[in-house]
């Protein structure tokens, strides 16, 4: 960790590099938005963006079983919570009784107040507030390790099922006709989402995770001409909304997660208007 | 109008009821008394320890942490409607008052801010300091944590005793003599904790939300930062650099976190220089005892004589 740093204040001779805790932060968004920026294109893709979100919501109830299980870390019971909920609703949706956006509605409200009630049986709500908008100023080197790791796990991921999942998720005929098991697959990517929402949603915050998924791809999706060009747009997007948002945000003494979004969002109507332009011309 | 009326009369049959023959613990109560919040309540409980038909309730209950973000429900309305008096810390802590007052004019409020000379709130960050232009003169906030200074808590206890024993003129004397008993603990505490905090080797501190200026005015100790001005949301990168930059600078040694709220920016600040962080609690919750004050600050002080000797 000392050589990143030393690395790093070589590299960045500026006044909010100064500290370990930004550096961290820094290295945090090196690794996060990549990975938002290759899942959210996925996202954007099947129309899943509200499912991510509840998702996100559910680590609400995750915090609360951790809490009342008495554990110190709330990552496993948030990712075990998150995954029961994404099969659940997956499982939910395939029986086709209801609309898929109103069973998500329903799972994510429930998310939600679930994991309130069961926070405010112990009566301390304040002390869970900042899952709500993330710190990502607060991550420590061994989170980011781990945070690596689920990184490598996703492009491994990627670079071995990418056309498989792809397949699956787009057109179920067409993976039938080629002996893909959609189900698998299909599930292999919810249970990834699932990770990858789970293990960032303490520095990113329950309330803007989503748009950090789904913004740099729908950005990429305005601009991008083919498949390849759409997923290197994200990402690039997604790093330079991260990065940017965290400097903007140490000058303004501003939140960082928030103005990270806030820039993305900003990146997404230049990608608008310049779609737009280009249709007309 | 009938229906108080009606209450009155069967609050007052009671009362005849009552003064006649010895009752049992079990009955309804002869008076109600509701305090605002957990500081007040432990007051309270001190107070009215032993006197006959006096039921306290804490309002806030479990809620934990500081009345800044109390949402009054309909519940607590309820509780107030039917109680005799409503203690509260005052100073602006319970920012509902006036909802209440509006709603419940007959129902006797106990200030116990009386006579205890406030501070302004964040007044090292200048925002509420806006004096210049005259008009807003009124703009600045008081910090309404006084119960954190042992000497304010004193005459906390004071005024409300005397209060309740306006509003309860047959056990005057009890209510009364309880406020000297505990006072007088109160104040051997205080002695103590001046005897024993008079010669550290640093009196610089910094804490994380704004409990403190009463508490370090009272035994001197000198508030370099302050971080978390708002308890429920994490301070931003320029804030957290702002802080290092001034530990490093100052030396400071300690920074204190209350047990009620995250310790993630201290954490931080921890990491960064050579401060430690220790826990400081501003009495806010805790155990349901007369002596839970006592024990706090006694807590609090061995915290102080190990983070600052």
């Amino acid at each position: 960790m000392e050589g990143i740093y030393q690395f790093l204040d070589a590299l960045l001779p500026f006044e909010w590099a100064e500290f370990a805790f930004m550096k961290n932060a820094l290295l945090a968004v090196l690794i996060i938005t990549p990975l938002f920026g290759l899942t959210g294109t996925m996202i954007v893709n099947n129309k899943m963006s509200f499912f991510s979100d509840a998702l996100g919501h559910s680590a609400m109830t995750g915090i609360a079983i951790g809490v009342l299980l008495g554990v110190d870390n709330y990552l496993f019971s948030m990712l075990g919570f998150a995954l029961l909920f994404a099969l659940a609703i997956s499982s939910i949706i395939e029986s086709g009784t209801s609309s898929s956006d109103t069973i998500i509605g329903v799972f994510s409200s429930a998310g939600v107040a679930l994991g309130i009630v069961l926070l405010s049986i112990n009566g301390g709500f304040s002390k869970y507030s900042n899952y709500l908008i993330g710190d990502i100023l607060a991550i420590r080197p061994s989170e980011l390790l781990m945070l690596l790791i689920v990184l490598i796990a996703v492009l491994l991921l990627w670079f071995f099922c990418f056309n498989r999942l792809m397949t699956a998720s787009l057109n179920p005929d067409l993976a039938a006709s080629k002996r893909i098991n959609a189900r698998l697959y299909n599930t292999l990517f919810v249970v990834a989402i699932a990770l990858i929402v789970t293990v960032s949603i303490k520095w990113v915050g329950i309330l803007i995770i989503n748009s950090l998924l789904v913004l740099p791809a729908a950005s990429a999706r305005n601009l991008a001409k083919g498949m390849r060009s759409y997923h290197g747009l994200s990402v690039l997007i997604s790093l330079f909304s991260g990065v940017c948002g965290l400097i903007v945000s140490y000058y303004l003494g501003t939140a960082a997660g928030g103005t990270i979004v806030l820039v993305a969002a900003v990146l997404f109507f230049l990608s608008f208007i310049i779609n737009r332009c280009r249709d007309k011309a | 109008m009938l229906k108080k009326l009606l209450a009155l009369l069967l609050s007052i049959s009671l009362l005849l009821g009552a003064s006649g023959c010895a009752r049992p613990a079990k009955e309804a109560p002869r008076l109600r008394v509701v305090a605002s919040f957990y500081p007040i309540y432990i007051m309270g409980l001190n107070i009215t320890d032993g006197v006959p038909g006096v039921e306290l309730s804490n309002m806030a209950g479990r809620q934990t942490g500081c009345l800044h973000d109390f949402q009054i429900q309909t519940d607590d309305m309820k509780n107030l409607e039917s109680a005799d008096a409503f203690l509260i810390n005052g100073a602006g802590m319970e920012s509902f008052l006036d909802k209440v007052v509006d709603e419940l004019p007959d129902l006797m409020v106990i200030d116990s801010s009386t006579g205890i000379p406030l501070l302004e709130s964040g007044a090292e960050e200048g925002h509420h300091h806006s004096h210049e232009d005259g008009e807003h003169s009124h703009d600045h906030e008081d910090n309404p944590h006084l119960w954190v200074s042992v000497d304010n808590c004193i005459q906390q206890v004071k005024n409300l005793s005397e209060g309740l024993a306006e509003l309860d003129p047959a056990y005057a004397d009890a209510y009364r003599q309880n406020a000297d008993e505990y006072v007088g603990k109160l104040t051997a505490l205080r002695d103590k904790m001046h005897e024993e905090l008079s010669d550290l080797s640093t009196r610089d501190i910094i804490t994380f939300h704004e409990a403190f200026p009463y508490f370090a005015d009272e035994f001197d100790l000198h508030i370099a930062a302050v971080i978390n001005r708002e308890p429920e949301s994490e301070p931003s990168a320029r804030e957290l650099a702002g802080i290092i930059r001034l530990v490093r600078q100052t030396g400071v040694r300690a920074l204190f976190v209350e047990p009620q709220y995250s310790r993630t920016a201290a954490d931080i600040v921890q990491a960064e220089t050579n401060a430690k962080v220790y826990i400081l609690d501003p009495a806010v919750s805790g155990e349901e005892d007369k002596d839970a004050y006592l024990n706090i600050m006694e807590q609090n002080l061995q915290t102080l004589l190990e983070a600052l000797k």
